[in-house]
């Protein structure tokens, strides 16, 4: 035998062997990825994990490209195949012959003759199984079919895991619908306009902002919901806000001094307006109980009515729209109107205004703004209207009776506005600073209220 | 039984079959005992001496004869007693007188020899004992102010009783290392006893033939020498050395760095004679016992519970045995 063909031999024998080597890593890997892949699984029973199936296949994947890498890492070398080849019955001749190929000498040519002499005696006794059991690769199939069968049982827990999914991807999406609006907001505010309607440009991206971390944080439908009613509404009042803007705007420095930045707000209130829209749509097939489109065109009509006259009206007018109920939204109007009437075209629109507000609700049809959402937590704070202004209230504010606030019919929504947490908490710090100063807190208890209130800023 | 071919000395396949006869030979005079037989030669294709621990009786001073008129050599046996002096092994300077005047001359002991026997070795005192230290290690002996170069091949086979302690001289450790092999002589068999006796007593004596001589096994040796030893086998190989220094509750001591020389030089010897020009992982295995055996010293745990040399030996290569 030339020393090629001693060479060749041993080059076979190499592949064969790395061949079972990375059959054997297969099967082991395989068997420990869908051994951790059951693991898995028997956790997805017990908590909530939506990506189970995706991290048991990963399990599965990762193992086989584990062994693949050991396989290639752990490559036989030449050497090591001769030794194994020594395994049988050559007694280290042919590791032996190999190491000392390239030598000359008297006793390093007998041997490599011997060597190679005994390997063409003796070839047939090497053998190489790509498997060197059938229990190994049973077993890991076993292990994959467990597998398999537990990622299609269902669970109560696997179904709770999609729904949180789902209500996770539905923040997402809300998120970057909000990243969109945000940089609309941005470029709006680099165009030209007064200090107080930066002040109120600003304060949106702010509560945007904070819409966006509580989407962020959002783990439950039932928050989901809460933040949805919550940014709808406050899309209805950057409506309001960038529509009032609007107007004052033409009323003060005329159509043509401004036209780009008039453009840009009419353009962000249509935007609030598709996005309050795309929310109602979107919402009411999860959220029980949403509002209804009536009241979306209610706030829209309530829109217009502020655009062609002035904020103050228009607020009023939003204010006559409460006392209105779903089944009676004209007689709302009527109220309102009578607020919002004193300034011209507003009146017409002041009708519109009235119907959105009219909470034409009963169970779930819904109403407008999420105004509803009392129980949930948010930046706004519900307060009841005036009592002055309260139809449903009954007692006096100084008087020593009782009060009493009542809904109508079942909507989720009542009468009251909304003003904002840092205003609510201004106006508490004022007056516990007032009362300290008068001397109304036992001593002690002063430095108590200054510490609690400072603790906000 | 062919002639010694001169010529072919330095034909290792030759010379192979030619140590393959003479272990032949040898087991024609020596009934049984083929291992002792196969660790013997080893030993001389080595060029190391040997250690036989065994009862009175057993054929010891009979092998070492056979083996001298096998390999043709040169054969003295000097009997260890309490009294013996270093110059009665060594020889000494004596006046003589002659035509010339008189002067001393060197008188050479009966450690002048191819093969010796130091029977009973541990019966000498230790410093008899280590007369024979710079012989066996540097095959020169020095009396006064000249050393003395011994004959080659050299050779010393030592003796020592097991079992009487009385009255004996425990060889140390540094003197023990000298020797390539410790070989235990085993009681024979109940057939090999009866080949003994009628062997001995029949009054066949088989006739024991010159197959080599001394040039010839020198020539042996070098082939040996030659034998290549693959990686993985020696690191084996070392890996058993280094074992006996790990930390082993059997293992008072470990081996020295000259029981790896030994192990390796044994390891070719073992597969020269059995015809391959290769060492095997078994080829150590086997060596390792006569090596290693009297280079361990066991702990008192191992003595305590029974653990002999052996079985520590034994426990080292299962331990270190190679997995491709």
């Amino acid at each position: 035998m030339e020393k090629k063909e001693f060479l060749r031999k041993i080059q076979k024998y190499q592949r064969k062997l790395n061949r079972a080597e990375l059959v054997q890593n297969l099967i082991i890997s395989l068997c420990i990825g869908a051994g951790v892949g059951i693991l898995f699984q028997i956790v997805a029973f017990l908590v909530v994990f939506y990506p189970v199936n995706w991290y048991s296949i990963a399990a599965l994947v990762i193992a086989a490209v584990t062994a693949v890498v050991l396989t290639l890492c752990r490559k036989k070398s030449m050497q090591q195949t001769a030794l194994y080849m020594d395994r049988f019955g050559f007694q280290e001749r042919i590791v032996t012959a190999y190491e000392h190929l390239e030598e000359e000498g008297e006793i390093l040519r007998l041997q490599r003759a011997d060597a190679m002499k005994q390997l063409q005696a003796k070839e047939d006794r090497i053998k190489i199984p790509l498997l060197k059991s059938w229990k190994q690769p049973v077993f890991t199939l076993g292990l994959l079919a467990v597998m398999v069968v537990l990622m299609m049982v269902p669970s109560e827990t696997k179904k709770q895991a999609k729904a949180l999914h789902m209500v996770r991807e539905e923040a997402q999406e809300k998120q970057e619908e909000l990243q969109e609006v945000l940089e609309e907001m941005e470029e709006l505010a680099e165009n030209t306009l007064t200090p107080e309607q930066l002040a109120a440009l600003q304060e949106m991206i702010e509560s945007l902002q904070s819409s966006m971390q509580e989407y962020n944080q959002v783990e439950s439908t039932e928050a989901l919901q809460a933040a949805n009613q919550k940014l709808d509404y406050k899309y209805h009042n950057m409506q309001q806000q960038l529509e009032n803007m609007v107007a004052q705007q033409m009323l003060s420095s005329g159509a043509a001094a401004s036209f780009q930045s008039l453009e840009a707000m009419q353009q962000m209130a249509e935007m609030m307006q598709e996005l309050q829209n795309s929310g109602m749509q979107d919402g009411s097939p999860s959220l029980a109980g949403n509002q209804g489109q009536n009241g979306q065109q209610g706030n829209n009509q309530q829109g217009n009515g502020n655009s062609s006259n002035n904020g103050q009206n228009g607020q009023n007018g939003q204010n006559g729209n409460n006392p209105g109920d779903g089944q009676n939204g004209q007689s709302g109007n009527g109220q309102g109107n009578g607020q919002g009437q004193g300034n011209g075209q507003g009146q017409g629109n002041g009708e519109g205004q009235g119907q959105g507000q009219g909470q034409g609700t009963g169970e779930g049809s819904g109403q407008g703004r999420g105004e509803g959402s009392g129980s949930s937590p948010h930046d706004y704070v519900s307060i009841p209207n005036e009592i002055m202004d309260a139809g449903n209230l009954n007692g006096s504010a100084n008087g020593h009776e009782n009060s009493d606030f009542f809904r109508t019919q079942n909507g989720i929504s009542w009468e009251g506005n909304h003003v904002s947490h840092e205003a609510v908490m201004g106006t508490y710090e004022q007056k516990a600073y007032e009362g300290i100063a008068a001397g109304r807190y036992p001593s002690g208890m002063e430095e108590v209220i200054k510490e609690y209130f400072a603790s906000f800023n | 039984m062919s002639e010694l071919d001169r010529s072919r000395l330095q034909d290792a396949s030759y010379m192979a079959g030619l140590v393959a006869e003479c272990e032949k030979e040898i087991q024609k005079g020596i009934i049984g005992q083929k291992d002792i037989i196969h660790q013997v030669i080893l030993a001389m294709l080595t060029g190391g001496n040997v250690l036989l621990e065994g009862m009175p009786g057993l054929g010891k001073t009979k092998l070492v004869s056979t083996i001298s008129k096998v390999f043709d050599l040169s054969f003295k046996r000097i009997q260890f007693t309490p009294d013996l002096m270093p110059s009665d092994v060594t020889g000494t300077n004596i006046i003589v007188k002659n035509e010339q005047g008189s002067g001393f001359s060197f008188e050479k002991g009966p450690i002048f020899a191819n093969l010796i026997l130091a029977d009973e070795i541990n019966r000498a005192t230790p410093k008899t004992q280590s007369a024979l230290l710079e012989a066996m290690q540097e095959h020169t002996v020095t009396v006064g102010n000249d050393s003395h170069k011994l004959e080659e091949p050299f050779l010393v086979l030592a003796t020592q009783n097991p079992i009487e302690n009385e009255g004996t001289y425990p060889l140390p450790e540094a003197q023990l290392d000298r020797f390539m092999f410790k070989i235990l002589v085993k009681f024979p068999g109940k057939e090999e006893l009866k080949e003994i006796v009628n062997l001995t007593e029949g009054g066949k004596a088989p006739t024991i033939e010159k197959k080599m001589d001394g040039e010839a096994l020198l020539a042996a040796r070098e082939l040996v020498n030659q034998i290549p030893i693959a990686d993985a086998v020696m690191d084996y190989l070392l890996d058993i050395v280094m074992e006996t220094h790990a930390a082993n509750p059997y293992i008072r001591e470990g081996a020295s760095p000259r029981a790896a020389q030994a192990l390796v030089r044994a390891a070719k010897a073992k597969a020269f004679l059995d015809g391959r020009f290769n060492v095997s992982f078994q080829d150590v295995e086997d060596a390792a016992y006569p090596v290693l055996r009297h280079r361990i010293i066991v702990s008192f745990d191992a003595i305590s519970e029974g653990i002999t040399e052996d079985a520590v030996i034994k426990r080292i290569l299962e331990a270190k045995k190679p997995r491709v």
